[in-house]
């Protein structure tokens, strides 16, 4: 399952240890945005437990669909 | 007391000498409290001064305040118990005395349980507004969020349904607690405030950066904080300490404003850049600490002795988010947010290995100031298996409370099978672990990973030379033993104890008298007293040399019982008494079973109030052990009996139907037990049809004779009586036996047989008189009466026959009209449990207001039974209900 995170806030590359390895990129509107593999839903909430203990504003947090070709490239977002 | 209580989770943080003082806040907060609201909800992210706010309000709120610092090992609701009403002892000590040690135990009680005990000692607390500081208190539930757990949230939201009106609840959150908020909130019981209160408003943050921090900034640079920290508390003071001593504050102000970073990220290199690098260093390191003190600081820095207290001083002045735990400055923590900051830069400064070495150094610093669990605590996050091992092993380890063997058990289910599987002792940690906090049904899974471990050929022979092997050989079967006795399986018992003897170890002090009791169980179980005794001798004796507490409580208590069986009472008697003196510390599971005996002791000597006094102790506590039956149902057939002595007839019948119904539903082992003293109610009442009529469906030879003798059929009764004497004396059960002598006695006599029932008799007397038994021929009514007359005036035993008579003299006379009809058969419909609980409340003068808090009763569910009560006794008001209840023999 590959879930994409939201943030309020710029976090720089060396969260990813903080974050299980997840990719971390910046984007231009100040967000940053958490994506990869994450495995069940005990995982998403522990992630999610992060980022509230960090105080970071949550802004979204998307399922998305495996592109087999290229793992973290989104097809088209579930609901 | 030995629990672990850590008091700094209890400590009240003082309200902060700088801080910018929110009356905006705390004005709403007192408006809520006073208007009786029942929970105010503190909830929001980190960092948006929710601990700061509440010890400011409650300081100055004129009420008692008790407080509870949640960690992530409170999701252990018996430790979350444990905490609570120790956070309510602060208050007032006396709340829930006796509670700690029964949920330190192993075996221990349900939430519920636990909460309305408590929540019964809190109503009657006083509840006096004009009184002063008697006007209730709060309770503060801080870091709510920590606590990921349904049963807690249950515990709480069972709490908040019953909460006496003495009572004011804040809960501090990060998340919303799982709890009925909206019923709550749509009841007016629930105040909130969340981030939108919480957050600096414009002049707020003004305030705190130029008369807190005294930054004189101007009112541009002022909103360009506020705009990019959003008013957080925490981003605000981060910002204000990188700017103390920044020589352009304006510069500052201009790139982190410009900058869409992290405002904590950002600021926490600022922030530490500040510092000199020995406090940076200090701040890093120390970040792995849960708690932190000068001396552990200085054994984890390895820095000279007193420099970690003007370091911990310089921080707390610094206003770099550290709290202090007590009023002596001894203990602090980071604030939780800081601290996690911190370990993630920890992470990135210096390499695993030399964290690692960070966490064996606290845990050296732990075990050498006899703080062993969190030495272990500490070797386990290093991941020093030996070192945790060693730990885990220590002799003061405190591994008979159940937070140092949940830690354990966590510890040793998140290692590797791999690893578990070459050193199986591992595996048997889990097993007696599992044993000792009452989940014997999860204990085999365990013993057979041992088995398929020893079973392969990988095993490094080291760690299991072959006496090691035959050791566990045996503790697998004494375990087996132990689980195969909650099932009252006596042949496995039997089988698996005697080979547990043959392989353990016998240095194996432990095991072995747990063996050895397991034995003695399943010998009791059959009637065979003699080996019984021989094995509990035995077990007692293995727990001395052992100093095993547990072991010593629970084999005394077993002999207590044999020495009852075979008529040593005043044996048996101080044998409970030294186990009750040692049950406020360690309240073993069978501790119910020592009050009862003692209980039964008393009653035997005819000390009608004692008994009445152990006995409802015993059912006390065998409440609070509510998965365990035998006690329980006991202990409530044995009140019922004195009830009967007293003449209630209706106070008995009502505990036998509930101990009935529990029995059904739950112990259909225990149901012999129930009918027989259900029978003997029947046969008091003079009901003699009933009693037959019960007795035939059950296999109760002895009862059977009772009822029969009843009946006026005396040679019967003998026909039953004989064989069962015969079979009784071969098991040598004394007790037992001197019964079934006596009814033979009294059969006899009804026979005819004159002479042979005053021999029998004598002989009876002449094994009672010495331990003093009055019940045995008290309770046998009437034709006891006349029998011990006959006796007198043959002269046999004059003293004591004198005495007994002299008892049955004293016994209270029937207070109804007539035996045979129980008095609330006069009603048209008899009164409910709940309805005479209502009904004697009302005698007692409650008012419904009242009887409502007394019983947990909403105001109208209290009216309805009135209503009703009224209607059954056909009364118009209070008053009258009383005088005809009292009529009617129901109060």
């Amino acid at each position: 399952m590959v879930y994409q995170i939201r943030l309020k806030g710029h976090l720089d590359g060396q969260w990813t240890d903080w974050f299980d390895g997840l990719t971390i990129t910046l984007e231009e509107d100040g967000n940053t945005l958490l994506s990869g593999p994450v495995v069940d839903q005990a995982a998403l909430h522990g992630l999610l437990k992060k980022v509230r203990d960090l105080g970071m504003p949550l802004v979204s947090v998307v399922q998305v669909q495996i592109d087999e070709t290229n793992p973290y490239c989104s097809k088209k977002e579930k609901k | 007391m030995s629990a672990p209580i850590l008091a700094t989770k209890l400590y009240i943080p003082p309200p902060r000498p700088k801080i910018v003082p929110r009356p905006r806040l705390v004005e709403r907060l007192n408006e809520e409290l006073a208007a009786g609201c029942k929970l105010t909800l503190i909830s929001a992210s980190a960092g948006f001064g929710k601990t700061t706010l509440v010890s400011e309000w409650i300081a100055n709120c004129g009420r008692q305040v008790a407080w509870l610092s949640l960690d992530e090992r409170d999701c252990d609701s018996l430790r979350f118990l444990s905490y609570l009403v120790a956070a309510l002892q602060t208050i007032n000590p006396g709340i829930g005395r006796g509670l700690l040690a029964v949920l330190q135990s192993s075996e221990p009680p349900g939430a519920e349980a636990v909460l309305t005990n408590l929540l019964n000692e809190i109503t009657t607390l006083p509840d006096n507004p004009s009184a002063g500081s008697g006007q209730g208190f709060i309770l503060v539930l801080d870091d709510y969020h920590l606590v990921d757990s349904k049963p807690v949230d249950q515990a709480i939201a069972f709490l908040l349904e019953h909460q006496p009106p003495q009572m004011h609840l804040v809960i501090a959150t990060r998340e919303d607690p799982s709890l009925p908020l909206p019923r709550l909130r749509a009841r007016g019981q629930c105040t909130e405030l969340r981030a939108a209160d919480l957050r600096f408003s414009p002049a707020e943050v003004a305030e705190f950066l130029n008369r807190v921090m005294r930054l004189n900034l101007s009112d541009g640079d002022v909103a360009a904080l506020e705009s990019r920290t959003e008013g957080w508390i925490a981003g605000l003071q981060m910002a204000a300490l990188s700017m103390q001593g920044h020589p352009d504050a304006s510069s500052f102000i201009q790139s982190f404003t410009g900058s869409h970073r992290f405002v904590l990220d950002y600021l926490l290199e600022e922030v530490l850049q500040r510092q000199p690098i020995a406090v940076q260093a200090f701040l890093l390191r120390t970040s792995i600490l849960e708690r932190l003190c000068s001396p552990l600081c200085e054994a984890v820095l390895k820095a000279p002795v007193n420099s970690g207290q003007e370091t911990l001083e310089y921080i707390e002045r610094a206003n770099l988010f550290i709290i202090p735990l007590d009023n002596e400055r001894r203990w602090y923590r980071y604030h939780h947010l800081f601290a996690d900051l911190l370990r993630k830069r920890l992470g990135q400064s210096l390499a695993p290995e030399e964290i690692t070495k960070l966490q064996i150094d606290a845990s050296e610093w732990y075990e050498n100031n006899g703080l062993i669990l969190d030495a272990f605590r500490h070797a386990a996050a290093a991941n020093d298996i030996e070192r945790a091992v060693r730990l885990m092993e220590s002799k003061k380890m405190p591994i008979h409370l159940r937070g140092a063997a949940m830690a354990i058990l966590d510890w040793l289910e998140s290692l590797p099978k791999t690893l578990l599987d070459a050193r199986p002792a591992l595996w048997w940690k889990q097993a007696a672990i599992l044993l000792m906090i009452g989940q014997p049904m999860d204990v085999e899974e365990k013993l057979q990973a041992i088995e398929t471990a020893l079973a392969s050929a990988t095993l490094p022979n080291a760690e299991l030379d072959d006496t090691n092997r035959r050791d566990l050989i045996g503790k697998i079967a004494a375990a087996r033993a132990n689980v195969a006795q909650v099932q009252g399986q006596t042949e496995i018992i039997l089988v698996q104890a005697r080979r547990a003897l043959e392989y353990l170890h016998p240095n194996d002090l432990n095991n072995r008298s747990m063996a050895i009791r397991s034995l003695g169980f399943a010998y009791f179980s059959r009637g065979n007293i003699t080996d019984a005794s021989r094995a509990y001798t035995e077990a007692l004796s293995l727990g001395q040399d052992s100093e095993d507490i547990i072991n010593i409580l629970l084999a005394s208590i077993r002999l207590g019982q044999i020495q009852e069986t075979v008529n040593q009472y005043t044996l048996a008697s101080e044998n409970y008494r030294r186990v009750l003196l040692r049950i406020d510390d360690y309240s073993p599971p069978n501790a119910p079973l020592a009050y009862l005996g003692l209980a039964r002791i008393y009653y035997e000597r005819n000390d009608i109030n004692a008994a009445e006094q152990y006995g409802e102790q015993s059912l006390q506590l065998a409440r609070q052990y509510d998965q365990v039956h035998d006690r329980l149902i006991q202990s409530e057939l044995f009140l019922a009996r004195l009830r009967l002595v007293r003449k209630d007839a209706v106070g008995a019948a009502h505990i036998l139907s509930q101990a009935e119904q529990t029995a059904r539903q739950k112990f259909t082992v225990d149901l012999p037990d129930v009918v027989a003293a259900q029978v003997l109610f029947h046969l008091h009442e003079g009901n003699t049809d009933a009693a037959f009529q019960l007795i035939q469906q059950y296999d109760l030879p002895v009862m059977l004779a009772r009822v029969l003798i009843a009946q006026g059929d005396p040679s019967a009764a003998l026909a039953v009586l004989e064989p069962q004497r015969q079979e009784i004396e071969a098991k040598g059960l004394v007790n037992r036996l001197l019964r079934v002598m006596v009814l033979q006695s009294i059969a006899l006599y009804a026979h005819g047989e004159k002479e042979k029932a005053l021999e029998l008799l004598g002989e009876v007397l002449a094994r009672t008189e010495p331990e003093g038994f009055i019940r045995l021929f008290v309770d046998e009514g009437p034709r006891m009466a006349e029998l011990l007359s006959a006796a007198g005036a043959q002269g046999i035993r004059p003293g004591y026959v004198n005495k007994l008579l002299a008892a049955f003299a004293a016994e209270p006379k029937e207070q109804r009209p007539t035996a045979s009809v129980p008095s609330s058969s006069m009603l048209v419909e008899p009164l409910t449990a709940r309805e005479l609980e209502v009904l004697r409340l009302i005698a007692a003068g409650l008012s419904n207001q009242e009887i409502c808090v007394r019983l947990f009763l909403a105001l109208d569910t209290v009216k309805g039974h009135n209503r009703r009560i009224f209607e059954k006794l056909q009364v118009q008001r209070r008053t009258e209900a009383i005088a005809r209840a009292r009529e009617l023999g129901l109060l």
